[in-house]
């Protein structure tokens, strides 16, 4: 999925910075966590008699330092968690009439009850995303993430086009931040203009 | 013994309580020889997925100073529809719509496994939550960057129904009107001239004007409401024009000169904010943000000079009374501290800088109010952003993690006193029948006041039995305590938590042995940390650590003794302050990775396994990932290291070493994508200059000064004059002895 990724952290500016992960790979997957990291070994005990070390652990031989290599064998030590599954391969990407027909689509039908001003300003908006797209500013996982946000806004599942939205301002904010203000307000006065409709396709929910 | 650690966790998953004894001794001098008090730890929030709240109001006792909930304790009289008060033994009536009640139809407040239950309550109309951003412009291009985006990106995580407001300040402070179209206005202030509140909000036009011969009277609440509009707006109706105009800030504009700090006039900007919260929504869930970049230079509450030549002050400086500015500034932000919680509001602060800011004189802004303290070095890093985002968190429900405006009342069996509380609260100053005279922590009080919290909000509760000696064991042979926590959940719904939970009195003198095996050895190690904690920030250092060798807990007071928490030496005080914070706020199994990291061993052996943390676990051919809450470690032993540099890892035949290193990487994930706030990830090796987050770590039971005596090389020596687990034991054993003689 194209919303699942990891990348490092800002080593420039900050120490030891951990890696940054998408909005998709935070969400809690809801129940107890799995807290897989949480053994403790207990120390020996220590009684009044006889004050003993404690013995080191598991003693294997040091390596010699002509440095052979590691073990080659079948030996493949299982992780704690099981890893998760590598993305997919990349679709084609989308054309900017199909994104833009939804989104215009949604602010023609708002053009009635709301204020002008709002839908100058989404409209404005709007044209700036066009621009960036056709000038090749933004990113592919942009662009996928807006057909898609498009489509459901065509299907009127509001729920999850407005976690599209969110999951790109985290992601992607520097690319999206100047124009997906007015996505958010598209999405919110198309749904309040058609309230009925709030099936959640959400996979979250 | 198993049923003892069963039960223990049963009532942890059930009530979110862990107590120091699970039996409780009956006299107050058995008591007072236990060392460690008969304590516990509440989650008042605990996540309960499988808990659906109920849309009635609590059944109350009608004692008026008694006034308990209806629970599992309380015998009922089903047939005569009365049921008996567990605490004052008060006869009460039930209300008449439990006139259906039977011993087949029970309601969901009498049943055992609803000793904890919540409610669902109307207390007049629902009131919107409201998030006041106040952003310090006198930070570096890129900073300032990062950090507009991040405030951006938060106007889409913001609940859409709430209220937002800006204010900016550098040298000079500017609250800015919020609309909906036109040109963006704001009020300016002085960053040096300290206001009173009063004049805050008649500069603001929060108040009627005043008529001849009468002082300007606050506006009532629905039109201070109507007035602060214009400052504290619906973020769906303004979210354009404020990504619009977060987009435009610029840094501050006063040029600093060579050799100087900018001017940050933070004292006067936090009053601003507060005055105007207290003066248009007293009594609201609020939350004030403040991210900062330097410390305050100016005004009220400055920490620091703008001479770069005169450094913050450290741990050293404040040991010799050379610190100029600390008291004054931490009287400041305290009295700022208190008006904010007796109000509601809580105050979060973000602070990136790769210098100190001031934590320790503004913690208590956090500290009393139950807002969120994050450090970091920069507003560019993940770190930040990450953390920043996890505040607007959701959980398996899809509502926020955070809750406002509580307030907790407790109350105890006669038998019992509550002498005070430890975590992110407030005295509400409430006398009552419960209330100890020996105070521990906040006490003097049976309610208080925690303006913010969250699902993990951990609270430490001490009490004193008072039953004299030789006094019977009491009838019924348990002692209780109810938890009651009222609260505004984030959609604005009013709820009450309601937890009761009851122990088994033991006679310590023919019981000892039970006594002993209901012994909470973790609940009781973080209990006590946090006593300590909070008597170092009030007292002298060296005095705790006295106190802390004398509460035999063996193998956790050794880990704490030598943590952030009370060993200051090698931080900062901010960095102190900031480790403290976390500490006394967060639940049992957070706070005792605190104290005791933990350690686990990757090799090509057998699976990942715990390992002691203890230089001896620290060997060539593994790979060791530690968890100290605040970082993730993963260090490669030497050989290890060795094959990492030859690049094995890429050859197709050596596919296991990959996954070897590839293995604590997969579990150090689960933790980087939960946990707030976002632990610093450090990956090292052998011989790097950051093994030294290790190495720090473990107890050093072979340094320089020993190693010779071990008979084999094993374990890596640690350069330290530390004392080792075993030196510690052997003084503390003698220690014992002498004290008992």
């Amino acid at each position: 999925m194209s919303d699942r990724f990891v990348k490092p952290g800002n080593q420039e500016h900050g120490w030891n910075d951990p890696p940054q992960f998408s909005y998709g790979s935070q969400k809690d997957s809801g129940g107890p966590k799995r807290n897989i990291l949480n053994k403790r070994v207990h120390a020996p005990q220590f009684t009044g008699s006889g004050a003993e070390m404690p013995s080191p652990s598991v003693a294997m031989p040091t390596p010699p330092r002509g440095m052979n290599p590691p073990p080659m064998d079948s030996i493949t030590p299982p992780s704690v968690c099981p890893k998760t599954p590598s993305d997919g391969k990349m679709e084609t990407e989308p054309s900017f009439e199909d994104v833009q027909e939804p989104l215009y689509g949604a602010l023609n039908a708002c053009r009635h009850t709301v204020k002008k001003q709002i839908c100058d300003d989404v409209e404005r908006r709007l044209k700036l995303f066009e621009d960036m797209w056709k000038s090749g500013k933004l990113s592919h996982l942009v662009k996928h993430r807006m057909h898609r946000l498009s489509q459901d806004l065509k299907r009127k599942n509001w729920d999850a086009a407005d976690e599209i939205h969110r999951g790109l301002m985290v992601d992607h904010v520097a690319e999206v931040s100047q124009w997906m203000v007015g996505v958010k307000r598209l999405i919110a006065e198309a749904r309040s203009l058609n309230p009925e409709q709030n099936i959640c396709t959400d996979p979250g929910s | 013994m198993a049923t003892y650690q069963e039960f223990i966790q049963q009532n942890e998953d059930r009530d979110g309580v862990r107590c120091s004894w699970n039996l409780w001794p009956s006299s107050r001098l058995e008591a007072t020889r236990l060392v460690v008090p008969v304590s516990c730890l509440y989650t008042p929030l605990k996540e309960r997925p499988d808990l659906p709240p109920v849309q009635y109001e609590p059944v109350l006792c009608s004692r008026a100073n008694c006034k308990a909930v209806l629970n599992p304790l309380c015998q009922v009289d089903f047939r005569a529809k009365i049921w008996a008060c567990n605490f004052c033994f008060q006869r009460n009536s039930f209300p008449p719509s439990y006139a259906g009640i039977s011993e087949v139809n029970q309601p969901a407040e009498l049943m055992p496994q609803f000793s904890t239950i919540e409610y669902i309550v109307q207390r007049g109309p629902p009131t919107p939550l409201i998030f006041l951003y106040v952003v310090d412009t006198c930070l570096e291009e890129e900073d300032l960057q990062a950090l507009k985006e991040s405030l951006q990106m938060s106007l889409s995580l913001l609940p859409p129904n709430a209220l937002v407001g800006l204010i900016t300040f550098g040298r000079m402070i500017q609250i800015h009107e919020l609309s909906c179209e036109g040109i963006a206005k704001s009020y300016v202030f002085r960053g040096t001239k300290e206001l009173t509140p009063k004049q805050i909000q008649e500069m603001l036009g929060l108040m009627k004007p005043a008529t001849s011969g009468q002082q300007g009277k606050p506006l009532a609440p629905h039109d201070a409401a109507a007035a602060s509009c214009i400052f504290l707006q619906p973020v769906q109706a303004v979210d354009m024009n404020l990504t619009d105009l977060l987009g435009e800030l610029q840094r501050d504009p006063w040029p600093v000169p060579q050799g100087k700090r900018p001017l940050r006039s933070t004292g006067i900007a936090l009053s601003i904010a507060i005055g105007l919260l207290e003066g248009t929504f007293p009594n609201t869930g609020a939350r004030v943000m403040l991210f900062t970049g330097g410390p305050p230079t100016q005004g009220p509450g400055m920490v620091v000079g703008d001479e770069l030549k005169t450094p913050i002050r450290s741990w050293h400086d404040i040991q010799k009374d050379n610190a100029r500015h600390l008291k004054k500034a931490t009287k400041y932000y305290e009295a700022l501290a208190n008006r904010a919680a007796v109000n509601g509001h809580s105050v979060d602060i973000y602070a990136c800088a790769l210098d100190q800011t001031g934590l320790l004189e503004m913690k208590c802004l956090s500290n009393l109010t139950g807002g969120h303290i994050v450090m970091g070095d920069s507003f560019n890093t993940s770190l930040f952003k990450q953390t920043f985002q996890r505040v607007f968190s959701k959980d398996y429900n899809g509502e926020f993690r955070m809750a406002f405006g509580g307030t907790l009342e407790v109350k105890t069996s006669r038998e019992l006193k509550i002498s005070g509380v430890i975590g992110p609260c407030v005295s509400l100053n409430t006398k009552g029948p419960c209330v100890s005279d020996n105070e521990m922590g906040v006490g003097g009080t049976c309610q208080w006041k925690i303006c913010s919290l969250t699902p993990a909000t951990t609270l430490a509760m001490y009490f004193e039995v008072v039953n004299q000696h030789n006094a019977p064991v009491p009838q019924g042979g348990r002692g209780a305590v109810q938890f009651v926590t009222q609260y505004q959940h984030s959609n604005t719904q009013r709820r009450i938590r309601v937890t009761t939970i009851a122990r088994n009195w033991a006679d310590a003198q023919s019981q000892i042995q039970h006594i002993e095996s209901s012994f909470d050895q973790e609940a009781s190690a973080v209990l006590m940390a946090r006593l300590g904690v909070f008597r170092a920030e009030s007292e002298e250092g060296p005095d705790v650590l006295r106190w802390l060798d004398r509460q035999l807990i063996r193998l956790f007071m050794f880990h704490l003794r030598r943590s952030p928490f009370l060993q200051v030496f090698n931080n900062s005080p901010d960095e102190s302050s900031y480790y403290r914070h976390h500490f006394v706020r967060q639940d049992l199994t957070q706070s005792l990775i605190m104290i005791q990291p933990i350690l686990y061993s990757y090799s090509f052996y057998g699976p990942p396994e715990p390992v002691l943390l203890d230089s001896s676990s620290i060997l060539p051919d593994r790979i060791l990932l530690m968890d100290t809450f605040f970082q993730l470690v993963i260090y490669h032993g030497e050989t290890i290291a060795q094959w990492r540099k030859a690049g094995y890892q890429e050859m197709a035949e050596y596919e296991n070493f990959k996954q070897l290193l590839q293995a604590p990487l997969d579990d150090a994930q689960e933790i980087l994508q939960t946990r707030f706030p976002m632990p610093r990830y450090i990956d090292t090796e052998h011989g790097g200059s950051q093994a030294r987050f290790l190495l720090s770590k473990v107890n050093p039971s072979q340094t320089h000064n020993n190693l010779y005596a071990w008979g084999q090389e094993s374990g890596a020596p640690i350069l330290t004059d530390d004392v080792s687990l075993q030196v510690f034991m052997d003084h503390l054993k003698k220690l014992a002895v002498s004290s008992a003689a």
